[in-house]
């Protein structure tokens, strides 16, 4: 909604300047997008007068004009405007004027010619898209006058964003309201005083409402002999300062009207309405209406249409019928001023799609008082600027006649709910501006408000709270700390085990990713689920913004399969990324974290070079997430999921439910994500973790006795896993084995074929006494033996 | 034999002079101390003195003895220094050498700045609480008093399911989810995705809010001043202005949106604030009555305020990313910048 600064102090006296208004307008809740001066950039641009006009010497298309600008001498002017003519008045752009458009106006020689000055089109001007010749200006101004001034240009406009609660600021009257709220000066509202002729409306029409639910009240007026035309300057510059376009006088009063007091008013032609009557009514089945945008419209029975006798001819608070528009040919009129229920509006405009400044208004909720005001100044206008005469009376059907509504205010309520210390006399001066009746009700501290019918808004004692707070001024309300008492938390160890999976996966160096819920629903098939694999049952969206968006992820693997493709493209290589999230399995939403390793990981630096992650890299970084969360009782299985290369993946078991998946992504998923090396990749069920979370540490005594430390390497089967022989040494060596540590594997030339070495550190402990050499030579003897017994492993020498 | 002490403890320390390496020391002690040394002879020849000669010239030669150890001893010390210091210049690196820095990660900065954002309203004794991303029209909208005909609704371009879920607009719906499960007082913020139908340069389909709620017997709406003028104190720096405006939210009233002094011209005025010095950061207001309805709390008996924020939008108040959709490429040349 735009307001300009002269309108508004049409209806209300203030001193502010554009930019105090703007600010107190904001303040109020009436947010001011932009302050615009109206013709900035034409401060240089003056009427002037052609004089003169004579061929230019040295051009055919060019003329030499000689131009009165109100100075002692006319300036020469070189012009190639089709349209220039001896006489004509037209705005001359100085020296040294910077034009909207961004030309600058210098002293000019033009095929030796001097120009002193530039004669204007309207779009050099920057006031419309015409530029075929001159802007041609009324004989009537006075020369030398500034363009603005002339043009009534002198003027601010405010565009408004007017909060969906606030119809009735969708109106110059509206927003003059809200300033004297602030200012407390009064209203100046349009004086009407109707000379009606002897005419009885109720002889030439009548209004019959069949829908009264969908249309509280509908008046009319009729009014004869009225030439159609264009409107006067002063109207014109009005709608344009805003940017409504012009039609005619008849059409621009009805917008006029409703840029006055937000109430939509619409003129048919009296004699197109058949037996001139008007009928309030739900369309038919299979009823039509051209409006007057020219489209044909098929309505259903739920739509709310203006009638004559026998067909539609508008589209109720919405559009007007394109065979009962007002035409040059028009001479008898009847205004229609109306109210209409806003969700019924609300639903036509929507069914097809229509947006009025009309059903903008009614779909948010005009003021049902301010039909019979907006009809009289409207028709009053007509009768001034279009001639013809008013039928005696109006006629108004208001079966939706409403008490003005009445609210209880405790004075105490409103310093409670605000935290404020406001006097009675405050609270009621304040009421009072914004238009509310403010009576002392059964008790002194108790108001019986009375609202106004434009603030249909304000229900409850809230409502009233709100409005005095926000003309106190939020600003003013004091800044205090709660007072009340903390609640105690609730241990959440869900968020202690996303805390510390993310510190831990970051202190490996891997970098946090976060990506969008959702996902293609091509993902599945590109990660190689099984048909059946329920993951496959992602949620959709109905409106997604793209394909690529379209089902929710159950899963975060191919988002960061998506990352890794995406740096990859970029020719970034190094991918260690890992995101913490929320999936949407049916129902459920719980949270995972999942990882990726690919091309070169590592510091990258000098002396630290970047590596291929391998398996046990994923491995390592999952082993450090159960850490962290305290769980020690996991194991890895190796299992059968299309996802993973078949020999290089392991399910993470918690007993017997699984927590997770890791491996090498199966080569097929490489390729479907054009991905030139090999990637490992990680998921984790977050809500698993915390219920297995155990963040209870106990001290354990530091040992007081050495420990023995003995390395042992065998050669094993080549196929034979690796913690085989670690069971057998915890078993062998009971209570005296501290930790038995893998540290190297060997398959190669130095242990026959089919064979591999594995080599061990044992640490040998008592807590009891000092082991002696013999002691632990003798339990290492017994773990040999048994492993050579057990597992056919041979000492390494 | 005193003039041969004296004249062996003269040319000893005359020779001690010119040594210039251990090597050479070491030869030079063995000439004067070793079995056949100088002094070492001297030595032997005390025994042919008399019984008067021998305390007086047994006292001189340990006198010669001492002194040429000290020698001796101080001038390795100034070689074994030397050697040292050579050594020391020979092992001289090159500094500017980069560091060997382990590789670290780094937390996305949007939930850096949603860390930060939770950090400090967890100062203030909210508690971190979360819900669900697909919700009903009931919780998203209804409760919170933003009925199916509400112009309100307009403003929020939902994403729909094919079941009839939706995905939530903001992070409000946990408020009603939490009220429903607690009686006041009830003190937490909300962190979390929510989305809506948007895509440029300044929106993405799926963002992060943080909302917070404070529910008691007696909470006022300066108190919600109070809590927000603190929070953006902390985030923004204490040199921070912030300007509440009325505006309009279904489900609080009074309601208002609330602006800091711009980070950058701090409130002079520039591009970034559309010359107006201010910027917007959220929206709150105290809890509308129907909302208390809607999960059977007593307006009467309890009041309270809500807010909440938009992460990247905090977010780019200091990352200044001219694309917010950078953020969700997880390009890795962006990630390591924050
Ligand atoms: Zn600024």
């Amino acid at each position: 909604m735009n307001v300009t600064l002269n309108w508004l102090k049409a209806y209300i006296d203030f001193d502010f300047s554009p930019s105090e208004l703007a600010e107190r307008l904001t303040m109020l809740g009436i947010e001011v997008e932009s302050v615009k001066q109206l013709g900035a950039g034409l401060e240089g641009v003056v009427v002037g007068k052609v004089d003169s006009i004579r061929p230019h010497p040295n051009a055919d298309k060019l003329v030499l004009c000689q131009v009165d600008i109100g100075e002692v001498n006319a300036l020469q002017i070189v012009c190639g405007a089709p349209n220039v003519c001896e006489g004509m008045f037209a705005p001359v752009a100085t020296i040294g004027t910077k034009l909207p458009t961004g030309i600058i106006i210098k002293r000019a020689k033009l095929r030796d010619e001097e120009s002193h000055g530039m004669l204007c089109s309207e779009k050099e001007l920057g006031i419309s898209d015409e530029a075929a010749g001159l802007m041609e200006l009324s004989s009537d101004l006075s020369i030398g006058t500034p363009l603005t001034e002339a043009l009534g240009l002198d003027d601010v406009i405010f565009e408004l964003e007017i909060t969906p609660n606030r119809p009735d600021c969708f109106s110059m009257i509206g927003v003059a309201r809200e300033i004297r709220a602030e200012t407390g000066n009064d209203l100046k509202l349009p004086q009407v005083d109707l000379q009606e002729s002897e005419a009885d409306i109720q002889e030439r029409t009548s209004v019959t409402i069949d829908a009264s639910d969908l249309c509280p009240r509908y008046a009319a007026r009729v009014i004869r002999g009225v030439k159609i035309g264009e409107s006067p300057a002063w109207l014109k510059q009005r709608l344009e300062s805003i940017g409504v376009g012009v039609i005619n006088n008849i059409v621009d009063i009805t917008n006029f009207v409703l840029m006055e007091y937000g109430q939509p008013l619409h003129a048919f032609d009296y004699h197109k309405l058949s037996e001139n009557r008007i009928v309030v009514r739900r369309a038919a089945e299979g009823e039509q209406i051209t409006t007057l945008d020219e489209e044909e419209r098929d309505l259903t029975p739920d739509m709310l249409v203006i009638a004559d006798a026998e067909k539609p001819v508008a589209l109720a608070g919405i559009m007007g019928g394109y065979d009962s528009e007002i035409t040059e040919t028009t001479c008898d009129v009847l205004l229609e001023s109306a109210n209409f229920q806003p969700s019924s509006v609300r639903a036509t405009a929507k069914a097809l799609g229509i947006h009025t400044e009309a059903s903008y208004r009614f779909e948010r909720g005009a003021d049902p008082e301010a039909v019979i005001p907006a009809l009289d100044r409207a028709a009053q206008l007509i009768v001034e600027l279009a001639g013809g005469t008013i039928c005696k009376g109006t006629i108004d059907v208001y079966p939706g006649k409403k008490e003005p509504y009445q609210i209880q205010l405790r004075a105490e309520r409103v310093n409670f709910i605000l935290g404020t210390e406001l006097e009675a006399t405050e609270i009621e001066q304040i009421l009072s501006r914004l238009g509310f009746g403010v009576e002392v009700g059964q008790s002194e501290d108790i108001y019986q408000v009375t609202v106004p019918s434009f603030r249909a808004d304000i229900t409850r004692e809230i409502d009233l709270i709100e409005e005095i707070a926000r003309v106190h001024g939020y600003d003013n309300i004091p800044t205090t700390l709660p007072k009340g008492d903390i609640p105690i938390p609730t241990p959440n160890t869900s968020i202690e085990v996303h805390k510390r999976t993310k510190h831990f996966l970051l202190g490996t160096g891997m970098m946090e990713s976060v990506n969008y819920s959702f996902n293609h629903p091509n993902c599945f098939d590109k990660i190689r689920l099984a048909a059946d694999n329920p993951l496959r049952q992602a949620l959709q969206l109905k409106n997604p913004l793209s394909p690529e968006m379209s089902v929710l992820r159950t899963t975060l693997l191919p988002s960061l399969l998506n990352n890794a493709q995406h740096n990859h493209n970029h020719q970034i290589d190094n991918i260690a990324l890992f995101e913490l999230s929320t999936v949407f399995i049916q129902r459920e939403e719980p949270a995972r974290v999942a990882g990726i390793l690919a091309g070169e990981i590592g510091g990258g630096v000098y002396g630290s070079p970047y590596r291929s992650p391998d398996f046990f890299d994923v491995k390592g970084a999952v082993e450090g997430i159960l850490d962290v969360c305290g769980i020690t009782d996991y194991t890895f299985k190796k299992t059968e999921d299309p996802t993973f290369h078949p020999g290089r993946n392991a399910e993470v078991l918690l007993g017997n439910r699984r927590i997770g998946m890791l491996g090498e992504a199966h080569p097929k998923v490489l390729e479907n994500y054009e991905l030139p090396y090999k990637a490992y990749l990680f998921e984790l069920d977050l809500e698993a973790l915390a219920d297995a979370a155990d963040f209870s540490k106990r001290f354990e005594p530091i040992p007081i006795y050495p420990s023995v430390l003995r390395d042992l390497a065998i050669v094993v089967d080549e196929d034979m896993q690796s913690d085989m022989p670690i069971e057998i040494i915890y078993s062998t060596g009971g209570e005296l084995v501290e930790s038995v540590r893998l540290f190297d594997v060997y398959v190669g030339d130095q242990v026959p074929e089919g064979k591999k070495s594995l080599a061990y550190t044992i640490t040998y402990h008592s807590a009891t006494e000092t082991l002696t050499d013999k002691a632990v030579n003798d339990l290492h003897d017994k773990v040999v033996k048994r492993l050579n017994q057990e597992l056919g492993a041979e000492l390494r020498m | 034999m005193k003039a041969e002490l004296e004249a062996i403890q003269a040319e000893a320390l005359a020779a001690l002079e010119d040594v210039n390496s251990l090597d050479t020391l070491e030869s030079l002690r063995i000439a004067y101390f070793g079995r056949k040394g100088k002094l070492t002879d001297v030595m032997k020849g005390m025994g042919k003195l008399s019984n008067e000669e021998r305390p007086i010239i047994g006292k001189l030669a340990n006198e010669v003895r001492a002194a040429l150890t000290e020698a001796f001893e101080a001038t390795k010390n100034a070689l074994d220094n030397q050697q040292q210091e050579q050594q020391l210049e020979a092992e001289s690196i090159d500094i500017t050498l980069p560091g060997r820095k382990p590789a670290y990660g780094k937390a996305h900065p949007v939930m850096q700045t949603l860390e930060r954002i939770q950090a400090i309203f967890t100062q203030m004794g909210f508690q971190v609480v979360t819900g669900p991303e697909v919700e009903t029209e009931h919780y998203n909208f209804d409760a919170l008093n933003t009925p199916s005909d509400h112009p309100a609704r307009d403003l929020h371009d939902t994403f729909y399911l094919t079941d009839g879920h939706l995905l939530r607009t903001h992070n409000s719906p946990v408020q009603i989810r939490v009220m429903e499960n607690q009686k006041p007082p009830v003190r937490i913020i909300v962190p979390g995705k929510a989305y809506r139908v948007d895509y440029d340069v300044s929106h993405t389909p799926m963002f992060h809010q943080v909302e917070g709620l404070l529910v008691d017997r007696h909470v006022t709406f300066s108190e919600l001043k109070g809590v927000l003028v603190s929070f953006a104190r902390q985030m923004f720096g204490d040199q921070t202005q912030m300007r509440f405006r009325p505006h309009f939210f279904p489900f609080t009233e009074p309601s208002a949106e609330v602006d800091i002094s711009c980070t950058i011209c701090h409130g002079k005025g520039c591009r970034s604030c559309g010359h107006t010095g201010w910027i917007e950061i959220l929206g709150a207001g105290a809890v509308d009555p129907e909302v208390f309805r809607a999960v059977n709390y007593d307006p009467e008996e309890v009041t309270g305020f809500a807010f909440g924020m938009g992460v990247e939008r905090i977010a780019n108040l200091q990352f200044r990313i001219p694309d917010i959709r950078t953020f969700y490429e997880n390009d890795l040349r962006f990630l390591k910048q924050f």
